[in-house]
C-alpha cells in the first residue's frame, strides 16, 4: 500500500473502470458502430436499380476527386468554414476581451445576450430572413417602392447569405471559448507588459495573444467544425444551388439513395475537417514558438 | 533616476472621493512608503503615479517631466505587483528582457543587461527557467529584475511582500532595501505591514480615507504624531478622553487631574500616551502624574509583558513591561502604581 491518495475515487476496488463504461459504451454505439458500418459501405458498388452491391472499392472515392463539380463543393465548403471561422476569430476576440474583464454587474446578462442568437433556430432565422432580405422582403419592397432600385437586391441564396448565417450561430462558441481563457489571464500581467514599455498593440501580440492561444484554439476548432459541417444554414440560407459537403451527403443518402458515394463524401468531409485542424493547429503553435525571442 | 512629486492629486468616482489632494515629494534615491489601512487611496495613488488610473485632477512630474496624462508605456516606472505578474509563456530571461525590447534596446546590449539584472537580484544561472518553476520570493525577484532591467525613472513596488511567507518576506524586505540603497533607486513602496513600512522606509506616508495625514521619518511619526490617527496608527497608544481645562491641565473623562505640558486651547480633547512612556511601580514616585490602578489583563510576549490597566471604570491603558529575570507575574486583579511625566503626553482637540 502506498500513502498517496488514490487518483480516481474507487480505483482500488478497480471502480474507476466502472466510472467510464456508460460514456464509452454510448460513443461506441452510437458514434463508433455506425462510423464503421459506413465506411464499410463507401468501399462498395452503386449499381443502379440494384442499390448496394458488395464489393471492396474505392471508386466513390475516384468518383469525388476526378470530378470537378464535387471537388467544388469541398473546396466551397473548406473556403466558408475558413471565411467563418476567422471571422469570428476577429468579430469574437475583442467582445470576449471586454466580457472577460468587465467589472459590471450586468456581466451575466451581457453573456446570456451572447448566446441568446442560438435560442433562434435555423428554420426561423431563414423565416426572418425571406421577410426580410427575400426578393419580395420589407427591404428590397420599401427599396423599390422608393423607386431607389429597379431590380430586388440578391441577398438571399447566396454565398454572403450563408456565411452570415454560419458566423451569426457560431460566433457565441468563439465568444465563450475565449472568454473563459481571457479571464484566467490575470491583469496584472498586461500591465506589468504596459509598464515596461509595450504599447497595446505590443502587449497584445506579445502577452494577450499567447496567453490566450489555448481559447483561440479552442475557439477556432469547434467554429471550424461547426462550419464545415453546417447543414440547414446552407440549405435554407443557400438554396437549392449553393451546394455544401453537409447538404451533399444527405442528398446522396436521401435523394439519389446511393448509400456508397454519400458514404465515402462522408469520410472524405470527416477526414478534411480533421486534417484542416491539426494544420491550423500546427502553424498556430509554431508561430507562437517562432514569436519567442531567441536570446 | 529622477524626483517625483505628486501635487493636489485626487480621484473621484462619482460622489466617492478616493483620493483627495494629495501632494507628496520623494527626493532623488529617497525610498518612500505609503501607508494606511486598506482603503486609504494609497493603491489608487501608486496606481495613478504607474498610469492605470487617470487622475480626476491634480500634477505628477517624474523628472522634468509632466506625466499626467501619459499613458502607462511612456512613464518609465518600475512596476512591481504583490502577485508578481511574470509573463508564464516566458522565459526568466525574457522576462527580463521584455523592457529591454520595449524600450528598443539593440539585441547584443540586452544580454549581458539581462544577466547584470539577475545577478542583482541573485538569479545568476535562471535564464532558462520558467516562472511556474520557481518559488514565490524567486518569482518576486524576476519581477524586481524585469522592472531594474530597463533602468527606470521611478520603482513603484504594490504590496510586493505580501504574498510570501513570514521568513522570506524578512529576507527579501533587506535584499529590496540594499538594492535599492546601492543603485540609488527613487521608490514609493504601497503597503499596510506597519512593521515592514518602518523597517524599510527613509520616510513615510500615513494616509487614511483618501488624506495624507503625516509624512515624515519613522522617529517623527512616532514621537510627533500628527493627530489621534497617526498616534494610533503607528506604534501604540494608550488613549484618555477628556477635556483641557487650562493651559498644561487635562481632566479625564472620570475626572481625574492630569498634568500635561502638551495641554493648550481648552476644550474637548484626546490625551495619547505611549506605552513606554509610562513608569510603573517604584519608578513612578515623583512624577507628577501618579495613579493606583488595577490590572485587567496581562499577556506574555517574552521581551516584553503587555499589561491592560483601568485607570476607572471606562479607561483603559496599555502599559509595555520589560522583561527580566525575577520579574513577578502580573496578575489580572492586582493594584500597579502607575505614573507619566508631565512632557510624556500628546494632546489632540476631539475629532467631531
Amino acid at each position: 500500500m502506498t500513502s498517496a491518495p488514490e487518483a480516481v475515487a474507487g480505483a482500488r476496488k478497480n471502480l474507476a473502470g466502472l466510472l467510464v463504461l456508460p460514456a464509452t459504451l454510448f460513443v461506441a454505439v452510437a458514434l463508433i458502430g455506425p462510423l464503421t458500418i459506413l465506411f464499410r459501405y463507401s468501399l462498395n458498388k452503386f449499381v443502379p436499380g440494384q442499390f448496394m452491391v458488395d464489393a471492396l472499392v474505392i471508386e466513390n472515392y475516384v468518383k469525388f476527386f476526378t470530378d470537378a463539380y464535387y471537388l467544388n463543393v469541398l473546396a466551397r465548403t473548406v473556403r466558408v468554414a475558413v471565411i467563418c471561422t476567422l471571422a469570428c476569430l476577429v468579430m469574437g476576440f475583442p467582445l470576449a476581451y471586454v466580457l472577460a474583464r468587465t467589472q459590471s454587474r450586468f456581466k451575466n446578462l451581457m453573456v446570456i445576450a451572447v448566446v441568446l442568437p442560438l435560442f433562434v433556430g435555423n428554420a426561423v432565422r431563414a423565416a426572418g430572413w425571406m421577410t426580410a432580405f427575400g426578393s419580395r422582403g420589407a427591404l428590397n419592397a420599401s427599396l423599390m417602392g422608393m423607386g431607389l432600385i429597379d431590380q430586388p437586391l440578391e441577398i438571399m441564396f447566396t454565398e454572403t447569405a450563408v456565411l452570415i448565417g454560419i458566423v451569426a450561430v457560431n460566433l457565441p462558441f468563439m465568444v465563450l471559448s475565449l472568454q473563459s481563457v481571457i479571464e484566467g489571464i490575470p491583469r496584472n500581467v498586461e500591465e506589468a507588459a504596459f509598464s515596461l514599455g509595450a504599447g497595446p498593440g505590443a502587449m497584445f501580440r506579445r502577452v494577450l495573444w499567447p496567453l490566450a492561444l489555448p481559447g483561440v484554439l479552442a475557439g477556432t476548432i469547434l467554429t471550424f467544425i461547426l462550419a464545415m459541417n453546417a447543414y440547414a444554414t446552407p440549405v435554407l440560407l443557400g438554396g437549392p444551388k449553393f451546394q455544401m459537403m453537409g447538404p451533399l451527403v444527405y442528398g446522396q443518402f436521401a435523394q439519389q439513395n446511393n448509400w456508397p458515394f454519400g458514404g465515402a463524401i462522408s469520410f472524405i468531409l470527416m477526414t478534411a475537417t480533421i486534417l484542416l485542424t491539426a494544420l491550423a493547429h500546427l502553424i498556430v503553435q509554431g508561430r507562437y514558438r517562432a514569436n519567442r525571442p531567441a536570446e | 533616476m529622477a524626483r517625483l512629486s505628486i501635487s493636489h492629486l485626487k480621484k473621484r468616482y462619482g460622489e466617492l472621493t478616493v483620493v483627495d489632494n494629495v501632494d507628496i515629494a520623494v527626493a532623488d534615491g529617497e525610498f518612500l512608503v505609503l501607508l494606511g489601512p486598506s482603503g486609504c487611496g494609497k493603491t489608487t495613488t501608486l496606481r495613478m503615479v504607474a498610469g492605470f488610473i487617470p487622475p480626476s485632477a491634480g500634477q505628477i512630474t517624474i523628472g522634468e517631466r509632466d506625466v499626467t496624462n501619459l499613458p502607462p508605456w511612456k512613464r518609465h516606472c518600475g512596476l512591481v505587483f504583490q502577485s508578481y505578474a511574470l509573463f508564464p509563456h516566458m522565459s526568466v530571461a525574457q522576462n527580463v528582457a521584455f523592457g529591454l525590447e520595449m524600450h528598443k534596446v539593440p539585441t547584443a546590449e540586452r544580454g549581458p543587461r539581462v544577466a547584470e539584472a539577475l545577478r542583482l537580484v541573485q538569479l545568476g544561472g535562471f535564464d532558462e527557467r520558467y516562472p511556474r518553476q520557481l518559488s514565490g520570493g524567486q518569482q518576486q525577484r524576476v519581477a524586481l529584475a524585469r522592472a531594474l532591467a530597463m533602468e527606470p525613472q521611478v520603482l513603484l513596488l504594490d504590496e510586493p511582500l505580501s504574498n510570501l511567507d513570514a521568513k522570506l518576506r524578512l529576507e527579501v524586505r533587506v535584499e529590496i532595501r540594499e538594492l535599492q540603497r546601492k543603485l540609488g533607486l527613487t521608490t514609493i513602496m504601497v503597503t499596510h505591514d506597519q512593521e515592514e513600512a518602518l523597517t524599510m522606509a527613509d520616510r513615510l506616508v500615513v494616509m487614511d480615507r483618501g488624506k495624507v495625514r503625516q509624512i515624515g521619518t519613522q522617529r517623527e511619526l512616532y514621537e510627533k504624531p500628527a493627530d489621534r490617527f497617526v498616534a494610533g496608527f503607528i506604534g501604540r497608544s494608550a488613549f484618555l478622553d477628556g477635556e483641557v481645562t487650562a493651559p498644561g491641565r487635562f481632566r479625564t473623562a472620570g475626572g481625574r487631574e492630569i498634568a500635561c505640558a502638551a495641554a493648550g486651547a481648552s476644550g474637548p480633547a484626546t490625551l495619547a500616551l505611549r506605552p513606554e512612556r509610562i513608569a510603573i511601580g517604584s519608578e513612578a514616585d515623583g512624577l507628577p502624574n501618579r495613579f493606583a490602578t488595577q490590572i485587567v489583563h496581562a499577556s506574555y510576549l517574552g521581551a516584553q509583558l503587555d499589561v491592560q490597566v483601568a485607570l476607572d471604570e471606562q479607561e483603559r491603558m496599555l502599559l509595555q513591561i520589560p522583561n527580566r529575570p525575577g520579574l513577578s507575574e502580573p496578575r489580572p486583579g492586582d493594584t500597579i502604581t502607575i505614573g507619566w511625566a508631565e512632557d510624556a503626553g500628546l494632546v489632540y482637540p476631539r475629532e467631531a
